[in-house]
């Protein structure tokens, strides 16, 4: 494979973006066909690079301009990550219609998610990254203003703060590119900033952000995309920084903090799952505590917890798919979907929940605590998407832009796919750990069948498949139609979530008091300032020269 | 850098003249645009900084010579001043004698140079009423960019060694002003022409940094931005002006993402320039770097501003538009070029 | 050469202390006729022909326009003087006693012909007080080029002259009607 068809994945969607535009221009709407075909053809050309060879490759274009080559790479970790961001999004891009100008800042969005999965150093994919964030605050934007969206400033703040990471690289170890970076390079407090970059990118907090918010859009054509290309770079940072730290993140206070954040992430999204008025609104925190649950496990920094961490995203992506197509009705569709979601057995969530905690207690000491927090919280998300069943459906969403057999497919595919964990772990989830932790120990294996951990043996297909068939025979004996939906109390409720509201509301119509306002009078600063007087000039010029004789 | 800076300001022109709005004077538009071209290439080929400060000279009685709000004199205050700051900046400099004397020296140039382009603390009186090429706007988007590139690097070579640090750090400080006050005030201000001009001068703040790292990277950054504010923010605002006095703002995808070029994100020219900027400050004193990273923040509500200011550009405005964001997207995603040229 | 640089001071006071025409293209003859002397020396022969022949023909165009009266230190100018003054005593201290050289009479002539020029223009809202002003100006900066240790040659001392010469003959453009009916009268309120 010539290292020129690496460019294949990210100019794919590209090109199906200028042909959109180019009709489009002429009056002919060709979005959803050419999108489509444009994202399938980019994970077409993803698996054409990377199955043949399964090692890394990369294609060295000269330098950009700003310290940082043009250097794609596709190895293990970027063909999981690349897999995770062009499935979900090929999905809503072939089955949604939209405008050609929505479809021509989609399938621009998913070449510069691709774009910086596929980039090689951290300056690049903060340039790629930044370029899919502005795309998908416009797609949103565009689509309905007044719905919400990202936070256009946090997201520039992340992407700002990778790039401060990726020039500190630069100039401390010579170089930003991951697979060359000094392990010394990668200092706590550059660290430090990749996270905060990466939190902030995925919207990890334990308050109600942006992946979250988005579901509540009256349409959700622009949401899911977003989702789908933007939720799993900030993960992707976290991953790739155990390959610039050797297999291992500079401190262990980081992994320590950061599994416990995941945790609290995973938390904070139960506890609004539990207590939401409608399906929607439960489906909404979906993803966030997905999220919550993979980034406690890719941040444990012990190669079960990165596998984990890894097919809790793949899981998440599927779930991308499922919930952006998924209709506000009641019916089998909502019921597979809540059931996958909340990782029911067998589904791959439940097996990928089930690695996650075990991971948490292999690595021992404080992560143990984790590990029992992580199941309070699964058990919360239990009893949520139990309640969620009977819930009003929520605002409806336009019949065109959803597709439930395909959701319940995807949803069907997930639940299915528990017994072929170890599959999924062998051939998907391993190769991008060993990748990032060359040190063997600790190292999940297995075969077809089952996982080898350290402290244990999980035999997935055997314990899985007789769990599927079980939920297959209560599914077909259990009566959908007996679900009333009506609204229902919420299980329980945090003392103090009124009062940070409160605050934050206070905080919002805080204002200078009157009498001092006459010292914060902008218009009288900008009149003095930039008013051209001669003597705040001269003032000024009698500031600078005193300032150059301290 | 000062013949790609000239180029880039021909392409301006060309811009503007050709996709200028219906109404707008467009020979008037460009005979001043050329007359400031030619002034601009002879500051581009003078050798000394006397000549160029001469030739602004020039160039300010001919710009204040034009029908405006503004009375003649009132116009050329600054300009004046930043003439007599240079020369008496480089007279000092010249002079043998203790070392405060060529630090005022270099305080007299930096002033000079903020005065010549119209930054703070040397802003130039604004009338948003007045017709563009008789306002600061010529001064700080089409003029100053050469103009504060062959100020600087002509002053490297009169600065003496001892005020060099002094020189620097007068730049980053008063860029740092420049870039705090213009996103502020292009956010706050309540005229929308004005929160123009207030961009323009947050974008000078990262030039003026750029230019006092006084190392490759600053002035690569302190270069594309230059380049931004001449093939971006310019014409930008000049399609903007009959959206600016109809007063309806608009919230279509174009408008954000003109907001977007102009608040620096990727993969605009701001944003390499923001990361090379990032690298400079980061060799030199990284709690500047931090200080830099969290002002270029602020960018944002300012943009969204304008953006929306900028109305819905139709016909061969769109045309414009269009071609000047395709110019910003090959800036931001491959500069290299452009800094190969101007040996960077 | 020291008393060239008196002359010249004297000039560019003239020129700051006086509002009427006549005055102001005296100051500008003596300024100019200065300015050429300081410049000879310093390797400009053909600089100091330009600066001469520059300023001359600005003051002529200066006689030949604005109130036909001398102007010298009308009411109220009091200020004016007291800046012609102090910025004398203080460069010449600057360029006397704290720089060295041989050329303390240039140093001295091109910054307070520069500094008063300068202070003339921020202060002056009439126009052809303000031109003024910019002649002199320009040909202090062709002279100032004098001050490097390698000169430049005579091209500053020749644009700056030039610039004189042509300064006072620009064309103010008409200002619109609209702009006339909506502003007051303009007045001279240079301060004084």
């Amino acid at each position: 494979m010539p290292s020129i068809a690496l460019l294949a994945p990210v100019l794919l969607p590209l090109l199906a973006a200028g042909v959109i535009t180019a009709f489009g221009l002429g009056g002919f709407n060709l979005g959803r066909i050419a999108a489509g075909a444009g994202a399938w053809a980019a994970l077409l050309a993803l698996l054409v690079v990377w199955l043949p060879l399964r090692s890394t490759q990369e294609l060295d274009l000269g330098q950009l301009g700003f310290g940082s080559p043009f250097q794609l790479r596709i190895d293990a970790v970027a063909f999981a990550f690349g897999l995770m961001v062009l499935v979900p999004a090929a999905l809503v891009l072939t089955l949604q219609r939209r405008s050609w100008q929505a479809a021509a800042l989609g399938a621009l969005g998913v070449a510069a998610a691709v774009g910086a999965v596929e980039a090689s150093s951290v300056v690049l994919t903060a340039l790629a990254g930044g370029t899919a964030a502005t795309l998908a605050v416009i797609q949103l934007d565009g689509e309905d203003i007044r719905a919400p969206r990202p936070k256009w400033g946090m997201l520039l703040a992340a992407w700002l703060a990778l790039s401060w990471a990726g020039v500190i690289l630069q100039v401390r170890g010579g170089t930003a590119a991951y697979a060359a970076v000094p392990v010394s390079a990668l200092t706590p407090p550059v660290f430090a900033l990749i996270a905060f970059a990466g939190l902030l990118a995925s919207g990890l907090v334990p308050w109600r952000s942006w992946p979250a918010q988005v579901w509540s859009r009256p349409s959700l054509r622009a949401a899911g995309l977003v989702v789908a290309t933007l939720y799993p770079l900030g993960f992707y940072l976290l991953v790739r920084s155990y390959e610039m730290g050797d297999g291992r993140y500079p401190h262990i206070a980081f992994q320590a903090v950061l599994a416990t954040w995941g945790v609290v992430v995973a938390l904070g999204a139960a506890a609004r799952a539990q207590s939401a008025a409608t399906r929607r609104g439960f489906l909404g925190e979906v993803i966030p505590g997905i999220g919550g649950f993979a980034l406690m496990t890719v941040a444990l920094g012990t190669p079960l917890g990165l596998v984990a961490g890894l097919i809790t995203l793949a899981f998440a992506a599927a779930m991308t798919g499922c919930l952006a197509l998924l209709p506000d009705r009641g019916g089998p569709a909502s019921l597979v979907a809540i059931a996958a979601a909340v990782g029911l057995p067998p589904a791959l969530g439940f097996g990928a929940r089930i690695l996650g905690i075990e991971s948490t207690f292999e690595a021992g000491d404080f992560f143990g605590f984790i590990g029992v927090g992580a199941s309070i919280v699964w058990v919360v998300w239990m009893v949520a998407g139990a309640r969620a069943t009977g819930l009003p459906a929520g605002r409806g969403r336009p019949a065109p832009e959803t597709s439930p057999r395909v959701a319940m497919a995807v949803a069907v595919v997930t639940l299915v796919a528990g017994p072929a964990l170890a599959v999924i772990q062998s051939a998907y989830a391993n190769p991008a750990q060993a990748d990032v932790m060359p040190f063997p120990a600790g190292a999940v294996s297995g075969g077809l069948t089952s996982m080898v951990t350290v402290s244990t043996v999980l035999p997935v297909v055997a314990l899985f498949v007789p769990l599927l068939i079980i939920a297959v025979l209560a599914f077909g004996a259990a009566r959908s139609s007996l679900i009333r939906t009506q609204p229902r109390p919420p299980l329980f409720t945090f003392p103090w979530t009124g009062a940070i509201d409160r605050l934050r509301r206070e905080v919002a119509s805080a204002s200078l008091p009157e009498q001092y306002r006459s010292l914060l009078d902008l218009r009288a600063l900008e009149s003095a300032a930039a008013g051209g007087r001669p003597l705040v000039w001269l003032a000024s010029l009698a500031a600078l020269a005193f300032a150059v004789t301290r | 850098m000062e013949p790609e800076l000239l180029l880039g300001s021909t392409l301006a022109l060309v811009l503007a003249v050709v996709f200028a709005p219906p109404r707008a004077p467009r020979a008037n538009l460009l005979t001043w645009g050329l007359l400031g071209l030619a002034g601009m290439a002879a500051i581009a080929i003078a050798p000394t900084l006397d000549l160029i400060v001469l030739i602004l000279l020039v160039l300010a009685v001919l710009q204040a010579r034009l029908a405006s709000h503004r009375d003649f004199a009132t116009r050329l205050r600054a300009p004046v001043l930043a003439v007599v700051l240079l020369a008496l900046g480089l007279a000092l400099e010249r002079m043998q004698g203790p070392v405060v004397l060529d630090r005022f020296g270099a305080v007299g140039i930096v002033a000079g140079l903020a005065a010549a382009v119209g930054l703070l603390p040397y802003a130039h009186e604004f009338d948003p009423e007045e017709s563009l090429v008789a306002s600061p706007i010529p001064w700080i988007a089409f003029v100053g960019p050469l103009l504060a590139a062959a100020v600087v690097s002509r002053a490297s070579g009169v600065v003496a060694a001892d005020a060099g640090d002094a020189f620097g750090a007068m730049l980053i400080g008063l860029g740092l002003l420049n870039m705090l006050w213009g996103a502020v005030g292009s956010w706050r201000t309540e005229n929308d022409a004005a929160a123009w001009r207030y961009s323009f001068m947050s974008d000078w703040g990262l030039a003026l940094c750029g230019f006092g790292l006084a190392i490759a990277d600053g002035r690569a950054a302190a270069l594309i931005i230059l380049f931004s504010i001449v093939l971006g923010r310019l014409p930008l605002y000049l399609w903007s002006r009959q959206a600016l006095r109809e007063k309806v703002p608009t919230d279509r995808p174009i408008n954000l993402v003109v907001a977007a070029v102009l608040a620096g994100s990727a993969p605009f020219a701001g944003f390499p320039a923001r990361v090379l900027l990032l690298r400079g400050a980061t060799q030199l004193y990284w709690p500047l770097a931090l200080v830099l990273a969290a002002a270029m923040l602020l960018w944002l509500p300012g943009s969204l501003r304008l953006g929306r200011s900028m109305g819905v550009p139709r016909g061969r405005q769109a045309v414009g538009v269009a071609i000047v964001l395709a110019l910003n997207v090959l800036l931001g995603v491959y500069p290299q070029p452009l800094l190969t040229l101007a040996g960077l | 050469m020291a008393g060239a640089a008196f002359v010249a001071w004297v000039g560019a006071a003239i020129v700051v202390l006086a509002d009427g025409r006549r005055g102001q293209a005296l100051g500008l003859a003596l300024l100019a006729m200065s300015l050429a002397v300081l410049a000879w020396p310093a390797g400009m022969a053909a600089g100091s022909v330009a600066i001469a022949l520059g300023g001359l023909i600005a003051a002529v165009q200066c006689w030949r326009s604005g109130p036909a009266a001398w102007g010298i230190m009308p009411a109220g100018s009091t200020p004016r003087l007291i800046l012609c003054i102090a910025s004398a005593l203080f460069v010449f201290w600057l360029a006397a006693s704290v720089t060295s050289g041989p050329d303390a009479s240039l140093r001295f002539a091109v910054i307070v012909v520069s500094g008063l020029m300068g202070a003339r223009v921020l202060m002056s809202r009439d126009t052809s007080v303000v031109l003024t002003g910019i002649a002199a100006l320009a040909l202090a900066l062709g002279l100032a080029s004098g001050l490097a240790a390698q000169s430049p040659g005579p091209g500053p001392a020749i644009v700056g002259g030039l610039i004189a010469a042509g300064v006072l003959f620009v064309p103010a453009a008409p200002i619109p009607s609209a702009i006339q009916a909506a502003s007051p009268a303009p007045t001279d309120s240079d301060g004084a």
